[in-house]
């Protein structure tokens, strides 16, 4: 159904052209696979291409997110070098894209252990030409699609699989941190998914696909030919480790009780474990809050200015401020959102265990959206990385920022706010890229290439 | 973490969290009498009156609009709280400065009006300078300065407290008595 807009006017998206990956709900439970492919031979990158042109999913994304698997596909800028787009065409793509990750390391804040030298092989190298993930609701399905996946590869000389990671959601439902996820994705329109916050318009779908206007009124700037670029989406992905041990001890340090330690991990991410927003619960987790959809996200800061009840510089607030900044008159909070769509790798450190067992676990974050320098590098460099906009310049976020264990978070509470100091760095970057996931038009011209 | 001091790759040069922006158009020729009435009116609205302290954009240390050579040039420089670079296109989507400005920016050259925001865009982006020195002598954001007065407010009010002196004997409140004897 076409989404009527306050103007009304009406949205039509080409679902049929649109990888749905960006617009499909993650499943919960869910599993994954992430594989990155080389393109060594031009004509078989091509053919690879075409055949993946028809295993990518497209079409109205269903309602129910335990429908079935999914298979998307997205291309970094050496990718399509190597399958031969024209450098005109390669040079219409955004900047940021033609750079890398690895070239936007310092600027992203991916420096120290996170920096690119550190990074797992081949992450953030030229090698990394075609990036697939699968998507299912269990592992039958996923091994369903990742066989059609591995057909479309196996038996072309010049291609090869260069790296795999396969995810899974905890058996908790949560992150490796113990909170739940996935909560807060904004609507967007003409996709026939309902709002999850009745207190925010569904987003312009120029937001997250190419080819429709924005929200400043514009069309996206959008690569050429045209064919190539509609209904396309930028891709963003990042392996982050977790370092779920040091996160439970520095709580453990900081507290003198179990129920203070859950507090302030609420504190720190904006929600309780629960996913119960520290806006609507601020002094007691609420289970039944933070598993109700229609209720975990229907909630805006504009009564809580001082942080009272959600600290300004919590992860959740800092990465959509809702209407919190509405009075500066410098910000637009609806030109930063975009589509989230993390999952979970490796084990849970086992409850209550504080030592590090050496098991690389954490959350490969997927973004999707129409503007890499506006949506994710703005919010990634401005609200996580930086605090300027709250008013702290020295504070960043306490669970994702490049702390280097000098960083503080201010926790606002009567009659006294609590400033927590030293703050290690909780989650290190294993290295990530910049790609765009193409519509299915656009594969068929990168498929038809000649040259 | 602040944006580096003097950041090579943006335009602009910043000092801790806060960057200089300044624009610097050619008046359309003839409008300069209009363009000086256009920024008397402007003195007038809310936030630029004296005394007001509380402009549109609120993350803007200070703005001002300078007319020269013969009223044929026009000046704009001001003091941002982050890379303005970032919120270009939040400016002109969010708030009431686009509306403000639009009756100043239409007696610049160069200036095609609302709301093509591309071209808008451009026309900001080529009256841009960079600074070629640029220094603060406080650190800090609006939002940390206003904070800083908030508190200094409420310190004076304990101060003029007559148990004042006694309350902050307590050793806790040691800093504080050492800023209360002027």
């Amino acid at each position: 159904m076409d989404t009527v807009t306050a103007r009304g006017e009406q949205v039509r998206l080409e679902l049929d052209d649109i990888q749905s990956g960006a617009l499909h709900e993650r499943p919960s439970p869910y599993v994954g696979t992430y594989l990155l492919l080389r393109i060594d031979d031009r004509g078989a990158g091509r053919e690879l291409v075409r055949r993946l042109q028809h295993i990518v999913d497209n079409g109205r994304p269903s309602s129910d997110p335990a429908h079935d698997a999914w298979i998307t596909a997205a291309f970094t800028y050496h990718g399509l070098k190597a399958l031969g787009v024209p450098q005109s065409s390669l040079d219409s793509f955004a900047p940021e894209f033609r750079q890398g990750m690895a070239a936007r390391a310092a600027l992203l804040g991916d420096v120290g252990d996170s920096s690119p030298e550190h990074w797992e092989k081949p992450l953030g190298t030229s090698d990394v030409h075609v990036a697939l993930a699968a998507l299912s609701p269990d592992r039958e399905r996923l091994q369903a699609v990742v066989e059609k996946a591995r057909r479309a590869h196996a038996e072309l000389a010049g291609v090869e699989v260069i790296w795999r990671q396969d995810c899974y959601q905890l058996e908790s439902g949560r992150t490796s941190f113990g909170f739940k996820d996935g909560i807060g994705q904004p609507a967007v329109e003409g996709s026939g998914r309902p709002a999850s916050n009745p207190k925010e318009r569904p987003l312009k779908a120029g937001e997250i696909i190419l080819g429709y206007r924005d929200e400043t009124g514009e069309l996206p700037p959008m690569p050429v030919p045209e064919v190539l670029g509609r209904n396309g989406t930028y891709v963003v992905f990042r392996k982050l480790h977790t370092r779920v041990a040091a996160y439970r001890q520095y709580l453990r340090a900081k507290s003198a009780s179990r129920e203070e330690e859950a507090l302030l991990g609420a504190k720190m991410v904006g929600r309780w474990q629960s996913g119960a927003p520290l806006a609507l619960s601020p002094d007691d987790d609420d289970p039944a809050l933070g598993g109700d959809p229609q209720r975990n996200n229907a909630f805006l800061y504009g009564d809580d200015p001082r942080g009272l009840k959600c600290p300004l510089g919590a992860h959740a607030r800092r990465a959509n401020p809702r209407d919190a900044l509405d009075g500066d008159g410098a910000v637009d909070v609806r030109l930063h959102r975009m589509i989230r769509r993390g999952t979970s790798y490796g084990p849970m450190l086992p409850e209550g265990t504080l030592e590090d067992d050496g098991v690389d676990r954490g959350i490969v974050f997927v973004f999707a959206g129409a503007h890499l320098k506006r949506q994710f590098e703005f919010v990634k460099t401005q609200w996580l990385n930086d605090g300027i906009f709250i008013g702290a310049p020295l504070e960043t976020d306490p669970l994702v920022g490049p702390n280097d264990g000098s960083g503080s978070f201010t926790v606002p509470q009567r009659p006294i706010r609590r400033r927590l100091q030293d703050l290690p760095p909780f989650v290190v970057t294993r290295g990530g890229e910049y790609c765009f996931a193409p519509g299915l038009r656009a594969m068929r011209w990168l498929a038809e290439l000649e040259s | 973490m602040t944006t580096a001091a003097t950041g090579a790759s943006r335009p602009g040069v910043s000092v801790g969290p806060t960057s200089e922006f300044s624009l610097f158009f050619r008046v359309k020729p003839g409008q300069g009498g209009a363009l000086r009435a256009a920024l008397h009116d402007l003195q007038d609205t809310p936030g630029y009156r004296p005394g007001d302290y509380g402009m549109a954009v609120g993350t803007i240390h200070e703005a001002r609009f300078v007319l020269f050579d013969d009223d044929t040039r026009l000046a704009f420089v001001t003091s941002f709280d982050g890379p303005w670079d970032a919120y270009m296109e939040d400016f002109f989507t969010s708030g009431p400065t686009l509306a403000l400005f639009d009756v100043i920016f239409r007696h610049a050259e160069g200036y095609d009006g609302l709301p093509d925001l591309p071209a808008l865009k451009a026309f900001i982006g080529g009256a841009q300078q960079t600074a070629a020195a640029y220094a603060r002598n406080y650190p800090g954001t609006v939002k940390e300065i206003r904070k800083s007065q908030r508190v200094n407010t409420a310190f004076q009010q304990v101060l003029d407290h007559s148990d004042a002196a006694e309350a902050l004997q307590h050793p806790a409140l040691k800093p504080l008595l050492d800023e209360a004897a002027d």
